[in-house]
């Protein structure tokens, strides 16, 4: 979220606790406004349905199809996801901005293909007992959801952060307006409304897009040429997206723990809810995040490499790469620190949670772990963003692999223990990859000189 | 490794052979550079028809050098070309730790480079750290290893008074990596019996690799004097960063860099010195300023450059029997030769010797301005007529008919034109610069001895010049009398036969000399081509 540093660093200039929770709720709202508003949305949808028109298992079934959307087209979209934004942002720096628009449209269309042939075959050979209406309505959202992530990250590299919160909350207004209207028509109403919603909500962006970002040319396909997009970068969104989702997978589909819903898709009620409870509880942990990494430390990390490249002292270079040890220090302690309390929210509210959902008791613990574990989640991406920064790429793979493996494995181990350990397999992956992410940056700041230096 | 592949017009010009007996260094001169130095190597190598010589010329560019312009003798059996600035660094960038001893050790060496006499017992260590260029201290643990590192920061700390240290940094690594570029070179070296550098700098580094890898004795030539004459570049040098704020600036002090710069080429010339067996300068001021700049005297020698005498002797005869009042400058018409000082003296002569002139014989086109200036000042002294421009002039047709040689110059070596007016019985009046003192006056007790070839003046003095020049021509006498001295002393110690008599010496007690101090001293394998 590079630039949104420049309006954070605007509201903290005025130096008041009002301008600084403004700063904090602008943070908060831009770095986990579109998955906030796609959870509550649903959840919404599923609230307002339920008991009037539709079944019960039908809210279900609507809920874990778009769950399953969500998932499936951000690990499809995940592979250019941090790869294309390092090439538009290549480009930019370049001063090749109309290069931009054609090379987003041709993305847009390739995943456009890629998409529907996934989607035709899946409709096609998973959903066979499911409508023709369901079947037409499963594979548009899909298409239409991971065109909307393209969007997403296409409008993020033109720093457009506030317009997609904007646009995000238009188009979930009238995704639940529109499923609400046709919840009559079941399953299939609501997931038409969905397809609705999430229809306008890509047509505004494709609309701001082209009109905000003019070029002669309407498609091309650089991005495509080999050394256009680092494959790095390219297993990392794909790493990162399963491991974030590896543990929800296997538990929807290990037989003590999932329940089948709708053709070959299925979810687990225990762990699903405490699960999106606790993603819901890391979002000041992400505001703050997001203002001191962007704001003190992307500072003292420019202050570092111009006084390189522009002959600061030795001394100077070295001051700077502290403040960038600090900075990051500073960061993870406020995270933890807003984390904590966070935890402390949980714990006690967490009984009462759980009974509104009809969940038992006994799953309390797999709640407190899994908001313990959301927190780490936020540490792991706020280090990883400071690899990002020093174009660490390769460690960046290194840890989403790493993260992938032990979520898989940990997890995997857990459901073998029994209840008692659920949630665990996730918390232990995720600490395990931030201690070891914490080491290798504190091995890496210790020789960013030598390295910037000597090895460049 | 220097530019691997690069096909230059100076490539066609190379030979090969698998050995030779003398190899010598040449750094920006013959055969590319027409010059002084240049006509000497190339007299040097035709004196020795029984020699086969090997050139190793190292440049800066290749583009900054055009056609051959000597005839290479047949003698010069092997001719390769380096150019340590079109160098491509092929190394990979790879992680290493670096030896913590031998840092310390480079470390030292510089202590040792920085102030030689305080620390005498770091001398050795300079062949010691050469002889670990290809593999503990390769280019690769200069460039990326950690020890470097921490040696560049420590250093940095210590002594750099610039604030930039990416400026510092990039001075180390630019002004060290033609160190690797040579030892490569070294390394690949035909076999020779002797190496002869005809300047310290690179190429008399290279000498001290060279001897040190291959065991045979290095023989070094100076002419200039190369460190000083890098010091005089450096400190009018454009290209070298200032970083100091006006604050910080003292104008009394040289900007960092441009200091590291002269201690790297003093550093490069004290390495020579140390390792070379003989070390021949042209004339005494220059011996003293090699010891001076850590030269052992035990090594070091006078061999002047000499002239063909007989073909000057020749031209007594056709002298006029009364000396004609002229006096002539034999040179280009540029500031060096401070030409004004030299007619504003004439206005003094005049006066006195009304029948006097000036001929002032060299071409005009090198600095025009200069040159108007000069005819300037003569037609508003009033010697038109009187000072004569004659341009460039043959002098077997001009020393008969002039009474004296000038030279007003405020830099000057070794001048040939005094000895070949000496040879042509034509005494001298000059400014006391390079070995002019020693030519007109003698050197030692028995040179002295044959009396003063003519007269000795100060820079910039019109009226001292005038009194010496008058004093010589109105006295038939003294003239005569400096005229027999500077024959005698030609005759003496500046023909041509005796400069070659001297380095035939040199070169026989090199190639006797049994091979030392390596710990290999059996030649590397010859590779015939490069690369």
């Amino acid at each position: 979220m590079a630039g949104i540093g420049f309006e954070l660093r605007k509201l903290l200039s005025k130096e008041s606790y009002a301008s600084l929770f403004q700063a904090y709720a602008y943070a908060g709202i831009i770095s986990s406004g579109p998955w906030i508003l796609s959870i509550v949305g649903i959840m919404v949808i599923g609230l307002l349905s339920v008991t009037v028109v539709v079944p019960a298992y039908q809210v279900v079934q609507f809920q874990v199809s778009v769950t399953y959307i969500m998932v499936t087209s951000l690990v499809l979209t995940g592979t250019v996801q941090l790869a294309f934004t390092r090439f538009i942002a290549d480009r930019l720096y370049e001063k090749k901005d109309g290069l931009v628009l054609p090379n987003f449209n041709g993305l847009m269309l390739i995943v456009m293909a890629v998409s529907g042939v996934l989607g035709m075959a899946a409709v096609l050979l998973l959903f066979p007992q499911e409508s023709d209406a369901y079947r037409i309505l499963l594979l548009s959202a899909f298409v239409i959801m991971c065109c909307i992530w393209v969007a997403t990250l296409f409008l993020s590299g033109m720093k457009q952060y506030k317009e997609i919160v904007w646009l995000f909350a238009l188009g979930y207004a009238i995704t639940v307006v529109a499923a609400l209207v046709l919840r009559k028509g079941g399953l299939e109403g609501l997931l038409l409304g969905f397809v609705i919603g999430h229809f306008v909500l890509l047509t505004g962006m494709i609309t701001l897009t082209l009109r905000n970002y003019p070029s002669d040319r309407f498609i091309a396909f650089d991005f495509v040429r080999s050394g256009a997009m680092y494959p790095t970068l390219m297993v990392t969104g794909l790493f990162y997206n399963l491991g974030v989702w590896a543990d929800k997978l296997l538990f929807w589909y290990f037989p003590d723990t999932g329940q089948d819903v709708i053709g070959p898709l299925r979810a687990s009620l225990i762990y699903d809810l405490p699960v999106f409870l606790a993603y819901l509880a890391i979002i000041p942990g992400m505001a703050v995040f997001l203002v001191r990494i962007e704001t003190d430390f992307v500072e003292y990390f420019h202050k570092f490499y111009n006084s390189v490249r522009e002959g600061g002292s030795l001394d100077f270079i070295e001051q700077m790469r502290d403040e960038m040890v600090f900075t990051i220090r500073q960061a993870l302690f406020e995270i933890i620190k807003i984390q904590s309390i966070a935890v402390l929210v949980v714990f006690v509210a967490g009984p009462t949670l759980l009974r509104l959902a009809g969940i038992s008791e006994l799953y309390l613990s797999l709640l407190y772990v899994d908001v313990v574990a959301a927190g780490l989640q936020v540490v792991l991406l706020g280090l990883l963003n400071i690899f990002f920064y020093l174009d660490k790429r390769a460690y960046v793979m290194f840890l989403t692999a790493l993260f992938l493996i032990l979520n898989l494995g940990l997890t995997a181990v857990t459901l073998q223990l029994g209840a008692a350990f659920y949630g665990y397999g996730f918390a232990v992956a995720l600490l395990i990859t931030v201690f070891v992410a914490m080491r290798l940056l504190e091995h890496k700041l210790a020789r960013l000189e030598y390295e910037t230096f000597m090895l460049q | 490794m220097a530019a691997p592949g690069m096909a230059t017009k100076a490539a066609a010009d190379e030979r090969r052979a698998d050995s030779a007996d003398v190899a010598l260094l040449l750094e920006g001169t013959f055969p590319y550079v027409a010059g002084g130095v240049s006509s000497w190597v190339n007299q040097i190598i035709r004196g020795f028809p029984d020699l086969r010589f090997a050139v190793i010329f190292i440049g800066s560019r290749s583009s900054d050098y055009g056609a051959i312009k000597y005839a290479l003798p047949d003698n010069v059996v092997h001719l390769e070309n380096h150019y340590l600035h079109d160098y491509i660094d092929s190394t990979v960038i790879e992680e290493l730790p670096g030896d913590r001893g031998l840092f310390d050790k480079v470390d030292r060496m510089h202590e040792y480079f920085r102030a030689p006499l305080s620390h005498p017992e770091s001398a050795g260590l300079f062949t010691e750290l050469s002889d670990q260029l290809g593999s503990s201290l390769d280019h690769r643990q200069f460039l990326y290893s950690g020890e470097a590192w921490e040696f560049i920061r420590k250093m940095y700390r210590r002594f750099c008074t610039d604030p930039s240290f990416v400026d510092y940094f990039w001075t180390v690594r630019t002004m060290h990596t033609p160190i690797w570029v040579l030892s490569g070179i070294a390394d690949r070296l035909l076999p020779v019996r002797v190496f002869h550098t005809i300047s310290t700098g690179y190429a008399g580094f290279l000498g001290a690799l060279c001897k040190r890898r291959h065991g045979k004795p290095l023989i070094l030539s100076e002419h200039g004097i190369y460190t000083k004459e890098r010091k005089i570049d450096l400190f009018s040098a454009q290209w070298i960063a200032d970083n100091r704020t006006v604050f910080q600036r003292d104008t009394t002090e040289v900007s960092y860099f441009r200091q590291m710069w002269i201690r790297f080429f003093e550093a490069l010339g004290r390495a020579c010195y140390d390792a070379s067996d003989s070390i021949i300068a042209l004339y005494e001021t220059n011996r003293l300023r090699q010891v001076a700049d850590g030269a052992d005297p035990a090594r070091t020698r006078n061999i002047p450059n000499g002239i063909n005498l007989p073909a000057f002797a020749a031209l007594r005869p056709l002298r006029p029997a009364a000396t004609p009042p002229v006096l002539c400058l034999i040179g280009r018409v540029v500031p060096i030769k401070d030409v004004k000082t030299f007619v504003r003296a004439m206005r003094t002569v005049v006066n006195r010797l009304p029948e006097a002139e000036a001929w002032i014989a060299g071409p005009e086109d090198e600095d025009k301005s200069y040159a108007e200036e000069c005819h300037n000042l003569v037609e508003g002294l009033g010697l038109t007529g009187k000072v004569k421009f004659l341009g460039f002039q043959k002098l077997p047709n001009l020393l008969p008919k002039i009474g004296l040689v000038v030279l007003s110059s405020i830099s000057e070596a070794l001048p040939l034109v005094l000895l070949e007016g000496y040879a042509a019985g034509v005494p001298a009046v000059s400014t006391d610069v390079g070995s002019c003192r020693q030519l007109i006056y003698g050197l030692d007790e028995e040179d002295k001895a044959l009396g003063a070839s003519g007269r000795v003046v100060g820079i910039a003095d019109p009226q001292g010049l005038a009194e010496a020049a008058i004093e010589l021509l109105s006295d038939q006498d003294k003239w005569n009398a400096a005229a027999r001295a500077g024959m005698a002393r030609v005759e003496k110690y500046y023909a041509q036969d005796r400069m070659f008599a001297s380095y035939r010496e040199v070169y026989e007690s090199a190639l006797s000399t049994p091979p030392s101090g390596s710990p290999e001293a059996a030649p590397a394998t010859a590779c015939p081509h490069r690369d």
